[in-house]
């Protein structure tokens, strides 16, 4: 009987861990900025994307569905963006991490094309995943 | 073990995240304005006044003192008109800008800081 296997590459290569380290050496980077704005949402910001940093590296589980942490991180990072075109302060400091930001994008989009196989390989994934709680959820019912 | 060193890690990162965060600066009182102008102090993601009172119809110095390194400044508005009446630099503090505020006509304004849009006040030029 075939094992699910959700994560797409089993094997680290040095660019593998060259990119997870700008990934999350700039989801640090932008936390940090976010953290030293001050107010309510800029610390909300920040801690989202601290865990997101931590998210980024800790074993267990959660290795497991890296691709959707991925695409999450990559989905807040262009809400943030969004966010401040629409409604943020045009100032030094804000552009320096709009910057931050925007390489974080192309290093996650870099991951996501080099470990997940691109948005094929998301949709994949997503299938897979929705396919085993969807199982796990009719396997539970049986009981 | 290693479980052990990672939380620790997570929960070094997010206590430096909030000591970043935190008012820094003195409760010092307030700079004086310059002669004929008006003067703003913002420490605590707040100005210390929700009421400013300016001269209207003619250019004034404006002190504008940062109390804290988060960056603020001060923007001069109405409601809904898209131009304002002034915009001041933005910049981390401690420190403080004398901004030269052109003249505002007469009546009740808005001012508020850019970086964040709560911290508001009502601006009386007369």
């Amino acid at each position: 009987m075939a094992t699910l296997n959700l994560t797409a590459r089993p094997h680290t290569r040095p660019t593998d861990v060259v990119v997870r380290v700008l990934v999350v050496g700039l989801t640090l980077a932008t936390a940090a900025i976010h953290a030293s704005l001050g107010g309510l949402l800029f610390l909300v910001n920040a801690v989202a994307y601290a865990t997101f940093a931590v998210a980024m590296v800790v074993p267990g589980p959660l290795a497991r569905v890296r691709w959707l942490v991925r695409l999450a991180l990559l989905g807040f990072t262009a809400a943030t963006i969004g966010g401040w075109v629409l409604f943020g302060a045009r100032f030094s400091l804000a552009y320096l991490d709009k910057g931050i930001e925007l390489g974080l994008i192309a290093a996650i989009a870099f991951e996501i094309w080099r470990l997940d196989g691109g948005p094929v390989g998301i949709v994949r994934q997503a299938h897979r995943l929705v396919a085993r709680l969807v199982g796990w959820r009719v396997a539970e019912g049986r009981r | 073990m290693n479980r052990f060193v990672r939380g620790g890690a997570a929960l070094l990162l997010i206590g430096s995240l909030l000591a970043a965060c935190s008012p820094a600066g003195s409760a010092a009182p307030p700079p004086s304005a310059p002669t004929g102008g008006a003067v703003v102090t913002a420490q605590g993601n707040k100005f210390d006044r929700t009421e400013l009172a300016i001269p209207a119809g003619r250019p004034f110095q404006l002190l504008f003192e940062n109390r804290e390194g988060a960056p603020h400044n001060v923007r001069i508005y109405d409601d809904g008109v898209d131009q304002p009446l002034f915009v001041g630099e933005i910049f981390g503090g401690p420190g403080s800008r004398t901004y030269d505020v052109p003249a505002i006509p007469a009546g009740t304004h808005r001012f508020k800081c850019d970086v964040h849009p709560d911290m508001t006040g009502t601006v009386t030029a007369s």
